[in-house]
């Protein structure tokens, strides 16, 4: 009897461990340059303290960054972020939402550099909006690194520009998102 | 021991519907609003000045600002008559104070700056973050900032014989702000304004007190009105100057401002009851009488650069 119960209790376990197979990072790494002369980089920000996750089995990802640590070179810039066009006081986080296409859980295993796709929904500024990026990911050793170059345009997400700022600033916005999940 | 086999049975299976949960972004958000939080305020004034005033506001870490400011005579001169639109109200009189500084933050909560005011003088100053308004792990309901300035007068004065310890005068203040709501700020400012030296006389005294208010209300995102209002509470009634002539001075320093932030700059225009742009004679030797209309206009530009490069690009 005793046996059994172990038996039962490893296999709900080990079940559950499988099940759990989820890879997390909270340091994600998020840069954007809203310059129009993109080798200016006056107006631009990143973050490093995006949270995400990566479920291997189903290529299911989400990521969340909370706007205030986004962070600038003008601390009065940081501020017309957060309190003039982003309202980071009604809409705290980013989200996204989605499926990496093309990939499978074989990669995580092999180093190399594979190109794929996510496909998914980005939350900013209380708007949701259908998203897909080609996504470059690089497996080196006990780290995976998810590369997405991509742009956004500012009035689709109801973030309104002045017009006197609206000539510096480029008609889409060009993102970079680094993701990093340690494999263990 | 069935019991045991049954309870074990329950707990894994609880253990695998929690794990096998779908939404993995709903696990993030309950995870980030798990988080304890601290939300420090911000942006409780535009400028780092009020008015006259200092504000609780400091210049970002790491940032240089540059501000110019200018005082103009009276608004309007009694007997003057149509001279006074014809100088357009002081603004055209070809007179007024000017005021460039310079100042940076080393550090969050510290604040170094540099002016020269005109009239010969020079002024330097620190102004330090005691206390942060912040909800969260700590509830902290104002922000508290210790502003300490020293001003030095090198101007070829009446007695140039005198001390350069003489020429010296100080500004301290405790700047109590708190930011009520989105729209509404109001600050607190107790202070005291000493002098190396004044003119002999029963009533000159080296140390001179005020209590002043000031507060903004914000209009939009890029405009606020604000006010300031500072009482003199000792010092100001028949006095001696350097001559050993009576003099008395206005209690009062009352004036009322526009902010406008067009992203770049931050442009302030005022009205107010001095036209000397110094702290230290505003608030202690002020000769205009704001219930006599003494008004004057003003105006105040600032810009700051982000000197120390905080974001890195791939």
């Amino acid at each position: 009897m005793k046996k059994i119960t172990l038996l039962l209790f490893v296999i709900c376990c080990a079940a559950g461990f499988i099940n759990a197979q989820t890879y997390k990072t909270r340091d994600g790494n998020i840069f954007f340059n809203p310059n129009k002369d993109q080798s200016k980089k006056d107006y631009a920000s990143n973050s490093k303290e995006a949270t995400a996750v990566l479920k291997a089995e189903t290529s299911e990802v989400a990521l969340l960054v909370p706007m205030k640590t986004f962070h600038f070179n003008n601390a009065l810039l940081e501020e017309h972020f957060n309190d003039n066009y982003l309202h980071s006081d009604k809409f705290p986080n980013a989200t996204y939402k989605g499926k990496l296409i093309g990939f499978n859980k074989d990669m995580l295993t092999k180093d190399g550099v594979y190109h794929i796709s996510s496909d998914g929904q980005i939350t900013l500024h209380g708007v949701t909006k259908n998203f897909s990026a080609p996504v470059k990911l690089e497996v080196k050793g006990k780290t995976a690194v998810f590369n997405c170059v991509f742009k956004i345009k500012a009035e689709e997400y109801n973030i309104d520009i002045p017009g006197l700022v609206k000539p510096k600033l480029a008609d889409e916005t060009p993102l970079v998102a680094n993701i990093s999940f340690p494999l263990n | 021991m069935k019991k045991i086999v049954s309870f074990l049975l329950i707990a894994c299976s609880l253990f695998l519907t929690a794990s096998a949960q779908d939404d993995l972004l709903g696990g993030l958000i309950q995870e980030d609003a798990s988080k304890v939080k601290q939300n420090f305020t911000t942006a409780t004034f535009k400028s780092t000045r009020i008015i006259n005033m200092q504000s609780i506001e400091m210049t970002g870490k790491g940032n240089l600002q540059f501000m110019i400011s200018h005082h103009f005579p009276n608004f309007w001169n009694e007997g003057k008559g149509w001279q006074n639109l014809a100088q357009m109200f002081g603004f055209n009189s070809g007179v007024a104070t000017t005021y460039l500084s310079f100042d940076y933050s080393f550090l969050d909560w510290m604040n170094v700056g540099f002016a020269m005011t005109g009239n010969s003088r020079y002024e330097t100053w620190g102004k330090f973050r005691l206390m942060r308004q912040q909800t969260g792990k700590r509830n902290i309901p104002v922000t508290i900032d210790y502003f300490a300035l020293a001003s030095v007068d090198a101007s070829d004065g009446p007695s140039p014989d005198d001390l350069t310890w003489n020429r010296f005068s100080y500004v301290h203040q405790l700047l109590i702000g708190r930011k009520f709501s989105d729209k509404i700020s109001l600050q607190l400012i107790p202070s005291l304004i000493h002098y190396n030296h004044v003119p002999y006389g029963i009533k000159n005294t080296n140390n001179i007190f005020n209590i002043g208010l000031g507060g903004r209300y914000k209009l939009s995102h890029k405009t606020a009105l604000t006010f300031e209002y500072s009482r003199q509470l000792n010092g100001y009634k028949n006095l001696l100057d350097e001559g050993a002539s009576a003099v008395n001075y206005v209690a009062d320093l009352v004036s009322i401002g526009y902010d406008w932030d067009t992203g770049g700059h931050i442009f302030q225009f005022y009205l107010t009851s001095t036209t000397s742009s110094l702290n230290a004679t505003q608030l202690s030797a002020n000769q205009n009488n704001f219930a006599k209309g003494n008004f004057s206009l003003g105006f105040t530009i600032n810009r700051s650069y982000g000197i120390k490069k905080v974001v890195q690009s791939h």
